[in-house]
């Protein structure tokens, strides 16, 4: 009888612990997440003025702050902002795969064993730290010295001559594979975590399985497609989320929303943009995230 | 009979060393390869940022610098450091105590996450997957002006007669937002946490609390030394995009002393000609153009990348060796 009250009291104890252990998360989400969320979208119907005191004046305008927005160009190219979603979605949706694979083969290349790994670690994470925009900004010339041009290595080489010339390749297929090589940098600054998080799993991965799968006779093709794709198959969905969300956070959707609500002085029409941009996010991984457990769950059966 | 099966046993390790040994030298030449990209950005930067601003475009420079010059790196020092080493110091420790409260409040939220079944955990959690899919700068408007008129709840108002004030371009938001859970890509870390205190084994909790420990006590004692490798991995990530932070210390902190924030407003386009101005008027070269530029941005990258790279020197035996018990995967 006293054991189970002590039982209990220590378990609301726990409880209310931990939650005091999350409460500055909670308040944070709070202030810092439903506060806003509910101000922008507020906002986003209103016709917003700073009044003379400094505070807000806000004025109710129904939809206008949207057709406004879909309606008025964007500041840096002349075209609307429903051109400049389509195409940073479809950017965004052709560089994740290659990421994500890109990051799986360097994983894969790390997990090996040769001499000097450790070496060819510190080199491979490298891009954590090399991969931070500034950097990336900094280290690209802005004058267009050959001598100090990044990129350029394939195009208007001997390779892509080699290619146009001898075989019968299109030209429109080796034009956007030397693109892609040139621009190996711009891939690689952002694999750094990926690649990080898939060495993690390949490692996680009991060394039992593989001898199994050895003596039951398997070649490693058949190996990395039965055994390690199936198991780091989470993962991967973890790693193809972190990319899109981190690929949509350097997108210029959201350069475009500071400049309607602080150079422009439409708050209002910057906070529809938000809204359209936080649905168009979760839309996007709603719908990744769709198509990848059907993946999956073939793969189970 | 036996000679016949030894010499196709032979031809069989010959051909199977003949495809060992060529895949192994295909293997060395790839992952040479692959470094060599990595790494081609900084050495491309070795004639530019080394070598006298007069030598710059010279056409027979491609590695090494002909003469040996720091200049660029002194021109890049006085832009970007305005108060000299102190601007540096400040960034770094500006980074360091960033970091410092994002792992003390995400590993406690990690921890309550993944151990203790309160009310509501679902929720929570359902909240920091929110947080960390929702990009940042959707709420950023709402998020400024919040700071603009800071009233902690009202509690101000028993402080300050106006009951708010404008914590914009003060270091305090900036501290705010990681206590509270929103610094550089917290929830993130708050996962991280609570995937790795998931796999750690029930029994230790259970036998510090047979021992007499109470909850803190079982927190602090036995579960933080315990989480080393997720600590390690969280502080490098963290200390890494603090300091390479010019989103949140723009916005909120935009005349303060960090370096990456400085650099990114000073080294545009539009600041071109007055930097050129400066270098030719500093250090008495009237030839100095475009490219000098660029090699004074590079040096000042090269600068910047200094505090990193040590960080990073000490902690990739922590980021390359057992990775797998780092709560990155779960």
């Amino acid at each position: 009888m006293k054991m189970g009250r002590f039982k209990l009291s220590h378990r609301t104890k726990r409880k209310i612990n931990g939650f005091i252990f999350v409460l500055p998360f909670v308040i944070g989400f709070l202030i810092f997440f439903a506060m806003p969320l509910i101000q922008t979208i507020r906002y986003s119907f209103n016709n917003v003025s700073v009044g003379e005191k400094g505070g807000m004046e806000l004025e109710f305008s129904g939809i206008q702050n949207y057709i406004n927005l879909f309606t008025s160009e964007i500041t840096t190219k002349s075209s609307t902002i429903l051109r400049m979603l389509f195409d940073e979605n479809a950017s965004i949706l052709t560089n994740t795969p290659i990421i994500v694979v890109f990051s799986l083969f360097m994983a894969l290349l790390a997990n090996r064993k040769f001499k000097g790994r450790t070496a060819v670690r510190v080199i491979f994470f490298l891009p954590i730290v090399l991969g931070i925009d500034v950097v990336v900004d900094m280290l690209t010339a802005t004058t267009g010295s050959e001598l100090a041009k990044s990129g350029g290595l394939f195009s208007q080489s001997w390779i892509q001559m080699m290619l146009l010339q001898y075989t019968s390749i299109p030209k429109s297929m080796v034009m956007s594979f030397t693109n892609f090589a040139d621009n190996i940098f711009t891939v690689i600054s952002q694999v750094g975590v990926q690649t990080l998080v898939y060495l993690a799993a390949l490692q996680s991965i009991s060394p039992s399985l593989y001898e199994v799968a050895k003596i039951e006779g398997a070649t490693n093709y058949e190996i990395f497609w039965k055994v390690t794709i199936p198991l780091i198959m989470h993962i991967t969905m973890f790693v193809i989320i972190y990319t899109i969300v981190d690929l949509f956070l350097n997108s210029s959707i959201a350069a475009e929303v500071y400049s309607f609500a602080f150079d422009k002085n439409k708050i209002g029409v910057g906070s529809a943009l938000s809204i359209v941009y936080i649905f168009n996010v979760l839309l996007l991984l709603g719908i990744v995230l769709l198509i990848m457990r059907k993946l999956v769950k073939r793969d189970d059966k | 009979m036996t000679n016949k099966k030894a010499t196709r046993r032979d031809a069989y390790m010959a051909k199977k060393k003949a495809f060992g040994f060529v895949s192994s030298v295909f293997l060395f030449l790839l992952v040479l390869g692959l470094c060599f990209v990595i790494l081609n950005p900084i050495l491309k930067l070795v004639p530019s940022v080394f070598s006298r601003i007069e030598d710059l475009g010279n056409p027979n420079i491609v590695w090494l610098p002909m003469n040996f010059s720091v200049v660029s790196f002194k021109a890049a020092a006085r832009m970007i450091m305005p108060e000299g080493m102190l601007t540096m110091v400040k960034s770094v420790l500006y980074a360091a105590i960033v970091m410092f409260l994002q792992i003390f409040f995400s590993a406690m939220a990690g921890y309550s996450l993944a151990r203790v079944d309160f009310k509501g955990r679902k929720i929570v959690f359902f909240m920091v997957i929110l947080a960390f899919l929702v990009p940042r700068q959707s709420l950023l408007l709402a998020q400024y002006i919040y700071f603009n008129h800071f009233d902690a709840f009202g509690l101000l108002k028993l402080f300050v007669p106006s009951g708010e004030i404008n914590l914009i371009d003060k270091p305090a938001a900036l501290y705010i937002l990681a206590i509270f859970g929103f610094g550089v890509k917290q929830s993130l870390f708050v996962l991280i946490f609570s995937q790795f205190f998931k796999n750690i084994p029930k029994e230790l909790e259970e036998a510090a609390l047979l021992d007499g420990c109470g909850f803190y006590k079982t927190y602090f004692k036995i579960m933080v030394p315990n989480a080393v490798p997720a600590i390690s991995t969280v502080a490098v990530l963290s200390f890494v995009w603090n300091f390479g932070d010019t989103y949140y210390t723009r916005y909120f902190n935009p005349n303060g002393a960090y370096i990456g924030s400085i650099m990114a407003q000073k080294f545009i386009g539009a600041n071109k000609n007055a930097i050129i101005n400066a270098i030719q008027n500093w250090y008495s070269i009237p030839t100095a153009s475009d490219l000098a530029f660029d090699a004074v941005k590079q040096a000042g990258a090269l600068i910047y990348l200094i505090p990193l790279l040590i960080v990073y020197m000490f902690a990739q035996k922590w980021l390359v060796e057992n990775l797998e018990n780092s709560g990155l995967v779960g």
